[in-house]
């Protein structure tokens, strides 16, 4: 079963990349085609030309929160904290204004914590326990951006964390659906968050990523709130988008690649809008058996991060309108995939 | 609707007290504690220099070359534990592979291995990328899906210490709503500088063998390993005749938002989803036999765990023991809430509720009973396990017996 018993909608969506500070920069860098990627300083790049970063520079923690409590959070909290701040507001919601165990959150993490970890270490390595900051090791574990923005917005629902490459953002959207559909929770922030660091550029590069699957990389975050459809009309939210089916597959099988791809594209082989997410090489395959008008690859414009489909799907569900359908499909190398459909405004 | 109920047919343990799921039964039930030195990188420069480490013979005898060489040290356990669970659910050849998925439970993951990488790059030297490989927790997955051909979903939940509970319960969850026919869950950590130092660094790692609820505890005792269930729609597994181990009857998970890392001081997330977690797998609070705890051993967790469960229980608070089975394995982090979730079904199934070791002394904040004495026969055939976690993330397993499966032996 690739759908849900109940309708489930989105109704707030927002975006930190390093186009700007919400959906709209990235919405103008689709429109215009206009990279907003930099190229990479060569001393991170172990001698490959060509490589392209983007950090999210616009962005400034001291504008979402007092910067006491900004020092105190890693770069990928400080975007969660953010981001999810953004998104509710789009939906209409404060901190509050739902019961605090009937909102939840669940974010796709990347590379967060990875930085804090790295920090700590490097403490203890240049200057054995003398160098050692405990301040910065509660950061060092991926759910701290859910649990950080959870903390900020007094939500107390299911709180869940993945990281799953490419597909980070995906497997938290799929299991905040659920959350939504069995009762668990009447909204969910859903989404991800992922940061850039040189560190990350050298150990990308050590590891031959930047000739392979990535080579534009990004940063920031893209948080939907989903919510079910009845709780969404009865406090008259305004509605972007509806969630019709979220399909996934683990690996795509040698010799039987066509039975993978039927699962995870089933009926959803034409669209008005497909956006990939990813990377893009592994996607082709499924791309090659989708109809679109039109087919948006915002990794090529503002980075790929791991956690890059929550922004993704927020652009996405924001540019759809009413009775379009639109696909988002993701790929990462050697699995998992996702496909995620939504039609624009209400459902049927 | 009626949901399936969801069976495990199989189960397997590799960690620093056992290595298979035999030898671990064993430690249990006789309360075997593999407490001893840690050798696996310099400790001599912090307070506590003690763990649960898995000693490098009994990786090497069972791991080839390729294995050694490739894999992380969490992979390696992750792999090790994986193959017994699906070795004993007989899977293979039952479903076609699409239908069957992967969930993990990851903390440091491939941390041990990028340590050595990071500290070559700080000295300005070369060392070899294959370190980095695994450093993220979803690599684990991946290993097991390619390992074991499982196509279907692939996921990796990382939500500290209760990550792999998280994975067997969402793991279930998969199967209740059809996505999937089989699951293989559970979750897999490595003993890391980074998690030795973060929690000594933090002053809570007791010197001495973790104590839980015991006065005068100081903290944890850190451990590493991997454990994995394998989960099917009972009535499938009925069906092609495999063997039930026990059952994942319902689960629950909240964040506290309080703190990053002290828990919430009245406990009231911790029994609101322990309560959740009974109500989604449709049993009573009487029908419980224990609660195995997440009890770490530090002071403020255990008796906020202790008042928890009190709110839970109520009245009936004394006769449910609230026991920790970390003084035999250590708090494996990332695969604590799988591995003990293994520990409370060999419980069930022996009928015998676990005894917590090393105790000090009387708390009188501590007032429940945790079985200090001794393990404890018992005729219950449901417990629950918690999880409790960095960030506030608290996820409770409702677990079942065997013999629920033939309510006639019960």
């Amino acid at each position: 079963m690739n759908t849900f018993s109940c309708p489930i909608v989105i109704t707030g969506a927002s975006a930190i990349t390093v186009a700007g500070t919400g959906i709209e920069p990235v919405i103008a860098a689709l429109a215009e085609n206009r990279c907003c990627l930099q190229p990479a300083p060569a001393e991170l790049c172990e001698g490959v030309a060509g490589a392209l970063w983007g950090r999210a520079n616009q962005f400034k923690a001291g504008d979402f929160m007092p910067p006491l409590k900004a020092r105190k959070l890693d770069r990928c909290s400080q975007f969660a904290v953010a981001t999810a701040g953004l998104a509710m507001a789009d939906a209409g919601l404060v901190k509050g204004s739902i019961p605090p165990d009937r909102i939840g959150i669940a974010l796709g993490c990347g590379f967060g914590g990875i930085a804090n970890s790295a920090e700590f270490l490097t403490g203890y390595f240049q200057q054995g326990v003398a160098g050692l900051v405990p301040l910065l090791f509660p950061n060092t574990v991926a759910n701290a951006p859910a649990s950080n923005a959870s903390i900020e917005y007094g939500i107390k629902g299911p709180n869940i964390t993945f990281v799953q490459r490419f597909c980070s953002a995906e497997s938290a959207i799929l299991a905040a659906c659920r959350f939504i559909e069995e009762g668990r929770a009447d909204v969910m922030l859903a989404g991800g968050v992922d940061e850039l660091t040189p560190l990350m550029m050298q150990g990308f590069a050590a590891l031959g990523q930047l000739h392979r699957h990535a080579r534009g990389f990004g940063e920031g975050a893209g948080i939907l709130v989903l919510e079910r459809a009845d709780h969404a009309a009865a406090r008259q939210a305004t509605v972007k988008a509806s969630i019709q089916q979220i399909s996934t597959i683990g690996l795509l099988l040698a010799k039987d690649e066509k039975t993978g791809i039927a699962r995870l594209l089933s009926e959803s082989r034409s669209c008005h809008h497909l956006m990939v997410s990813g990377a893009e090489e592994v996607a082709t395959r499924l791309v090659d058996a989708i109809q679109a008008d039109s087919t948006w690859y915002p990794g090529r414009l503002v980075g790929r991060s791991l956690a890059m489909g929550g922004m993704a799907l927020a652009t996405l569900a924001t540019l759809v309108q009413p009775g379009e359908d639109a696909l988002l499909v993701s790929a990462s190398p050697d699995g998992p995939y996702f496909s995620i459909k939504l039609t624009g405004g209400y459902p049927a | 609707m009626i949901f399936p109920r969801i069976a495990i047919t199989g189960m397997g343990v590799f960690c620093g007290a056992a290595t298979s799921v035999h030898e671990f039964l064993d430690a249990v039930l006789n309360g075997k504690s593999g407490v001893g030195p840690v050798d696996l990188f310099d400790v001599s420069s912090f307070p506590a220099q003690i763990g649960v480490q898995v000693k490098g013979d009994r990786l090497s005898e069972r791991l080839n070359r390729r294995q050694r060489t490739r894999l992380s040290r969490t992979d390696q356990f992750a792999v090790l534990a994986a193959e017994e669970a699906l070795a004993m659910s007989g899977l293979a050849g039952h479903y076609d592979p699409y239908d069957i998925g992967v969930c993990v439970g990851g903390g440091a993951a491939g941390m041990f291995q990028a340590e050595q990488w990071l500290a070559a790059h700080l000295r300005h030297e070369k060392a070899p990328a294959g370190l980095l490989r695994g450093v993220l927790p979803d690599n684990t997955a991946k290993e097991l899906a390619n390992s074991f051909r499982l196509a279907g979903y692939q996921g990796s939940i990382t939500t500290a210490c209760s990550s792999s509970a998280t994975a067997i319960g969402w793991g279930g969850d998969l199967i209740r709503t059809g996505r999937q026919k089989a699951m293989l869950c559970g979750g897999a950590d490595s003993l890391t500088l980074l998690t030795y130092a973060g929690f000594n660094s933090l002053k809570v790692v007791d010197p001495e063998p973790c104590s839980p609820f015991s006065l005068g505890r100081q903290g944890i005792t850190l451990g590493e390993g991997a454990a994995f269930v394998v989960l099917e729609d009972e009535i499938a597994a009925r069906q092609r005749g495999a063997t039930i181990l026990g059952f994942v009857l319902g689960y629950a998970l909240a964040g506290e938002a309080y703190h990053m890392t002290a828990p919430e001081p009245d406990g009231a997330t911790a029994a609101r989803v322990m309560l959740k977690a009974m109500s989604a797998a449709g049993v009573d609070s009487a029908q419980v036999g224990w609660v195995n705890a997440h009890g770490t051993g530090t002071p403020l967790n255990d008796v906020v765990e202790s008042n928890a469960v009190r709110q839970v229980f109520g009245y009936q608070a004394d006769r449910v023991p609230l026991v920790s089975t970390k003084p035999i394995t250590g708090h494996c982090l990332g695969a604590a809430g799988a591995i003990e979730a293994v520990a409370t079904l060999l419980a069930l199934n022996a009928k015998t509720i676990p005894r917590t070791l090393h105790f000090r002394g009387r708390d009188p904040e501590c007032n429940l009973d945790y079985c200090h004495d001794a393990c404890r026969p018992t005729d219950r055939t449901i417990a629950l396990s918690n999880s409790f976690a960095f960030g506030g993330n608290i996820t409770t397993l409702v677990l079942g017996a065997a013999c629920l499966a033939h309510k006639e032996g019960c």
